[in-house]
């Protein structure tokens, strides 16, 4: 029972790290339609600059993750500008975006591969702090009750963002239709710039918790982390940021109790569940025919 | 929305296998730089096919040895050449390697262009079992020696083919044999395992399992997880959960440097904590754990971590590190010495053969197993190719006056 409990446990903190893991990914999706397969290579680089900022400068991982959130946000504004708006002007974006994304994301693991070389790095996991987590008699790691904090307020945030605020609205508004958001005055190109730096933010953030969470970090992680990531708005709706955060929760619950209970499959979860979902309800969970805000 | 998302899944799916062949197809050559051999000469120069990975979990381990094997063919071409008997004469080495990024599909089709396209005089296998298993087929169909540098998992090696040759390392079976023995040794009554599932691990846990039932031992907690598992957390956990003497990781050093941070986080401690990698990486895993991290973790030491005694076929040791570290400016690591060792066995092959047939080549390394130890350790096999003479220790590190230091068990 108690590993059960431990089991589930750890998949809620898990299930709701991979939620922000994979919601920029899906928040990108959801305003410009274009499907950023370099997306876990952010997530591997806010990794790498965690790491390199605390073992060189031993700074600590929560002023990393300020730092960059200054850093992505600027970097996917020049990003959108840089490609998306003629990306958008072609015939089919959707389809194009796959594959200039997936050379950006060639391109940043051959430059991440020269200047971090080929070998995993880990952080000690007590550089989120030392608290101990106690629940139904079962301790857990401080990192992993932290990351999942972390998580929760920037996923908040997101939502606040969302449906709390001009920009925000403006946003969901360009969700729904781009060409009417335009025409009703909304300036898209400036909003959509915003959201994709918003979706590299939420990228680093994932990324700086994710030497706590998911082990050694590497410069080809990133092909595996944009995997697990598609598959999580898959199962929970593509273009819908909330049913990112219940693909998460099933994708992280499914994975450890795996890992407890049937520990050799455990890898084939989000593969096997992005079929299940393909076949049962190619909307996703919570898909209801059309992308909602 | 559903069409456009399950084309957009496909192209994706496209572009990711497109892309992987094409970053896979990169052709290097070293030492000296020139274009592939389209045909087989017994008389211009020797060339040699290999891959190697330079992104993914395998870079770790093959880049170092694909640089101990780059280090002999620079050692023998600044030499003049190795003698090969076949010609009279000696002959320079050209290496013609590409890049498998750890992809063992990328990795079928290289080793396939190694053998029909670019007609390679000998076919060297990339580190370990997961990159070796696909080359293994292959070279039997093609009738192609293999020289397996580190791939020891035990169902490469069969009665019925001939072309393989294990170099560098025991084969897995024989691994565990120390480890075994210490844990017996212990009188340890309760044992967990956690092992990956590839040709290795699984080999050894299928060795250590068996060697601890004949002594009534039954691992309280041995399961096996995918060799691309990063999070060791939960395991360990399940693993804890059943009160071990003894805890005891099978994996690659991904596997390793994820289960000895899982370790740590979680606090806990046993009598005999054991992973394979940081006896062959020392310094990698002093980098992310720090001696204290290290202190009585037991593992396999290697060299250079020992010294083999009695060598009599290429340099010893301290005078190998002395020239690695001219030629590359690193230290060595055992890997290095791997690779190293490789050369040495395909030099020792082509200065007996023949012929460079490759029956012939099988041949001259069957007659002189067991005649040469290297700074590797004595090289053996048995008649299925696995090498038999290497032997690897258990030790423990710990931490004397501020150094590492390693102490043997068996």
């Amino acid at each position: 029972m108690s590993t059960f409990l431990f089991a589930v446990v750890s998949g809620i903190l898990f299930g709701v790290f991979f939620s922000l893991m994979a919601i920029g990914l899906n928040f990108a999706f959801g305003v410009m339609k274009i499907v950023n397969l370099a997306h876990g290579d952010f997530v591997m680089l806010g990794a790498f600059g965690a790491y390199y900022a605390l073992s060189t400068f031993g700074i600590n991982p929560f002023a990393t993750m300020i730092m960059e959130i200054v850093v992505f946000l600027v970097v996917g504004v020049g990003l959108y500008y840089g490609i998306i708006p003629r990306l958008l002007r072609s015939d089919d974006p959707e389809m194009l975006s796959l594959i200039l994304f997936f050379g950006i994301s060639q391109v940043i693991e051959a430059l991440a591969t020269l200047a971090f070389g080929t070998n995993p790095v880990t952080l000690p996991t007590n550089a989120l702090g030392q608290l101990s987590f106690q629940l139904f008699g079962q301790a857990f790691e401080s990192s992993w009750v932290i990351s999942f904090l972390v998580s929760v307020v920037a996923i908040g945030l997101l939502y606040v963002y969302l449906y709390k605020t001009k920009m925000g609205i403006a946003t969901r508004a360009i969700m729904a239709n781009r060409d009417e958001a335009a025409a009703s005055g909304i300036d898209v190109n400036r909003i959509s710039a915003i959201a994709f730096g918003i979706a590299l933010v939420l990228a680093a953030i994932a990324g700086t918790l994710t030497p706590f969470m998911l082990g050694g970090i590497y410069p080809s992680v990133g092909v595996n982390l944009t995997i697990t990531s598609f598959s999580i708005i898959v199962i929970g709706s593509l273009g819908n940021p909330i049913g990112t955060v219940v693909g998460g929760l099933v994708y992280g619950l499914s994975l450890l109790l795996m890992q407890t209970y049937l520990s050799s499959w455990a890898n084939m979860v989000p593969y096997v569940l992005l079929i299940l979902i393909l076949l049962i309800k190619p909307s996703g969970l919570l898909g209801k025919g059309a992308r909602n805000a | 929305m559903q069409s456009r998302f399950r084309k957009g899944t496909l192209w994706a799916a496209a572009a990711l296998s497109g892309g992987m062949l094409l970053a896979g197809c990169g052709t290097t050559t070293s030492a000296p730089a020139s274009g592939p051999a389209k045909t087989k000469s017994p008389t211009a120069e020797i060339s040699i096919g290999t891959l190697y990975a330079s992104t993914g979990s395998f870079a770790t381990s093959s880049m170092p040895e694909y640089q101990g094997l780059q280090f002999w063919i620079n050692q023998v071409n600044a030499s003049g050449g190795t003698y090969v008997k076949a010609a009279g004469k000696k002959e320079k080495i050209r290496l013609v390697s590409y890049n498998d990024q750890s992809s063992a599909q990328t990795a079928t089709s290289l080793y396939n262009q190694l053998i029909t396209v670019n007609h390679v005089n000998m076919l060297v296998a990339d580190f370990g079992s997961v990159l070796t298993s696909v080359a293994v087929p292959i070279a039997q169909e093609h009738k192609q020696l293999l020289f397996d540098q580190s791939g020891t998992g035990t169902t490469f090696f069969t009665p019925n083919n001939p072309y393989i040759v294990l170099t560098s390392l025991p084969t897995s079976a024989l691994w565990p044999t120390s480890l075994a023995n210490y844990l017996i040794s212990q009188h340890y009554k309760n044992v967990a395992i956690v092992y990956c599932e590839n040709d290795f691990d699984q080999s050894q846990d299928q060795t250590l399992t068996r060697l601890l039932a004949k002594a009534g031992i039954t691992p309280t907690y041995n399961n096996a997880v995918p060799t691309s598992t990063s999070s060791y957390t939960v395991i360990l956990h399940n693993m804890a959960a059943t009160h071990p003497q003894a805890v005891i990781e099978l994996g690659y050093p991904n596997n390793d440097i994820s289960f000895m941070q899982a370790l740590q986080a979680s606090g806990s401690t046993f009598p005999t904590t054991f992973t394979i990698f940081p006896g062959q990486l020392p310094s990698l895993f002093e980098k992310n754990f720090g001696m204290k991290g290290l202190n009585n973790m037991f593992t396999y030491p290697a060299p250079p971590l020992f010294t083999v005694q009695g060598v009599n076929y290429g340099m010893p040791i301290a005078q190998f590190a002395q020239a690695f570290k001219k030629q590359t400016g690193s230290s060595p690591n055992f890997l290095n010495v791997a690779g190293y060792n490789t050369g040495l066995i395909l030099q020792k092959t082509l200065a007996t053969a023949t012929s460079l047939s490759q029956k012939s080549l099988r041949q001259a390394v069957t007659g002189f197993s067991g005649s040469i130890t290297t700074l590797d350790g004595k090289f053996q096999i048995n008649n299925q190719g696995a090498q038999i003479g290497e032997t690897l220790p258990v030790g423990q590190f710990t931490v004397s006056n501020g150094k590492l230091k390693v102490n043997f068990m068996s």
